[in-house]
């Protein structure tokens, strides 16, 4: 049983990485092939991963309105939502609209997770400004470098700014191109060897998180 | 309670209701300030403007609704443009809630620009997979999509005569507004397919794609609601983007008197408690 839970997935690991991070520098036919072969499994592979987070989502909500924990009530709405609208979406084919008319899915969509989605997002504002008002103050000379960058770049970003304090956009331009493109750089590059380690101990074995618990 | 740490502590609901203001009233009263065109979406603008008629443009709307006042105005301007030029027009999208959007907006400007589905243009919809679509795509595009969002085979478009992956195509814009977005279309897209790539994304996100505009893995941005007004501006056809400038500008001013407040009261406050002996020097 080992074998099948440890071995065999590190050994499965172990090939398909190397054989792909090779293959990426092998333009013949075959190796080609094997990427279109490889990628359409991945395809596949993403849509049962998207089964398995709902499959999941139901479980978790389930197990909340069995016990009746706090807020249960809402896993029930996620429940009707859920279900309710997967059932008019089947009915419909997937379709929001056929020969230009808006079915029942795609009034669900446009009526519903359009403008909830939007609402979401809209509120950030509020809620950024009154976050700005509260938090963003010069306590020492970095914060006050960062309070003018952003003053700067918040004024550079809009006509307005631009009309009051014409400098401002070429210097926002400035601080986006030079400061913020370096620094954004040097983290890229960090996190990039960083991905390049990971895998590395991925496809050799080291690092074994994703092979999940349980008894070996 | 010293007047300072009153105003400190303001109610929130006060600085709601004033961005609430700051965002509303420009709306009903716009001011129409000039707006300065980027070189960031200027090279967007430049490379389809100059595309020779016929040539295969990708559009992927890599967004949900959440993004919709940002992203879709950036949408309209650029499949408008691409309209404009008789492009063969390609369009998708990775992110799966978006797919309804992404279809209302292809189908509202073709209809405006009276371009045929299927032969002028084609919307392929969402296919799962995230970024391996990308690759999918690039090794053959109709493999990744056998059939269009309307179920007709992808094969027997005349739209997408000559393509058979994404070497075919000319330029792809992608409009991300995360992941997958405007880096995966660059990792999994264009550096291995040979494909020019422009991006456009939401504000809070354009900062972090510098980087790849400056070393030329993306040859324009088009960032945030700003981006999209500039884009209108461009191809002269001035539509929401443009509209929201002003309350955009009003908003970022708000902001910028409200953070200048509070540093004032928060130094008055401070030489309060120095004078008091409270805090050191």
């Amino acid at each position: 049983m080992i074998f099948l839970r440890r071995q065999l997935p590190l050994l499965i690991t172990m090939v398909t990485g190397l054989v792909m991070a090779a293959q990426y520098y092998v333009p013949h036919p075959a190796s080609e092939q094997l990427l279109t072969t490889v990628t359409k499994w991945l395809q596949i592979i993403g849509g049962f991963a998207l089964v398995l987070g709902i499959t999941s989502l139901f479980h978790v909500h389930a197990a909340k309105i069995r016990r009746k924990e706090a807020g249960w009530g809402y896993s029930l709405v996620l429940y009707a939502g859920m279900l309710g609208t997967v059932m008019i979406g089947l009915w419909h084919h997937g379709k929001e609209s056929v020969d230009g008319a808006m079915t029942s899915f795609g009034w669900i969509y446009s009526y519903t997770l359009v403008p909830l989605q939007g609402t979401m997002f809209a509120i950030l504002a509020f809620f950024i400004a009154s976050a700005a008002y509260r938090s963003f103050r010069a306590r020492s000379r970095e914060a006050a470098v960062l309070l003018m960058a952003a003053v700067i770049v918040m004024m550079g970003r809009v006509p307005l700014g631009e009309y009051l304090f014409p400098l401002s956009g070429d210097l926002s331009s400035w601080i986006l191109n030079v400061l913020n493109a370096s620094v954004r750089r040097a983290i890229l590059i960090g996190v990039s060897l960083g991905a390049v380690a990971l895998s590395f101990k991925i496809i050799f074995g080291v690092e074994r998180s994703y092979l999940g618990g349980g008894k070996e | 309670m010293s007047f300072a740490e009153r105003m400190l502590r303001i109610d929130r609901r006060i600085i709601f209701l004033v961005i609430g203001l700051c965002t509303l009233l420009p709306l009903l009263y716009p001011v129409g300030l000039p707006i300065r065109i980027s070189s960031e979406v200027r090279g967007v603008y430049d490379y389809i403007d100059t595309l020779p008629e016929g040539s295969v443009f990708l559009l992927s709307l890599d967004f949900d609704p959440a993004s919709k006042p940002e992203l879709y105005p950036q949408a309209i301007s650029i499949l408008r443009h691409a309209f404009r030029k008789n492009l063969r027009v390609i369009a998708m999208t990775l992110w799966v809630s978006g797919t309804g959007l992404a279809d209302q907006i292809v189908s509202q400007t073709a209809l405006e620009a009276g371009k045929e589905n299927g032969k002028d243009y084609v919307f392929l919809g969402w296919s799962p997979g995230g970024s391996a679509v990308i690759l999918n795509m690039g090794q053959d595009l109709y493999n990744a999509f056998p059939a269009d969002y309307g179920n007709k085979p992808t094969k027997s478009l005349p739209v997408l005569a000559g393509v058979q992956n994404l070497r075919d195509v000319t330029y792809a814009v992608s409009l991300g507004a995360g992941n997958p977005g405007v880096e995966a279309w660059y990792v999994f897209g264009k550096d291995k397919y040979k494909f020019e790539l422009g991006g456009g994304c939401t504000g809070v996100m354009a900062p972090g794609l510098y980087p790849l505009l400056r070393s030329g893995q993306i040859n324009g941005l088009i960032g945030g609601l700003r981006g999209a007004a500039e884009y209108e501006t461009l191809i002269d056809q001035k539509g929401k983007a443009v509209a929201g400038m002003d309350a955009q500008s009003t908003t970022h001013m708000a902001i910028i008197v409200l953070v200048a407040i509070c540093n004032m009261f928060y130094f008055t406050m401070r030489r309060q408690l120095r004078r008091q002996g409270q805090i050191g020097s």
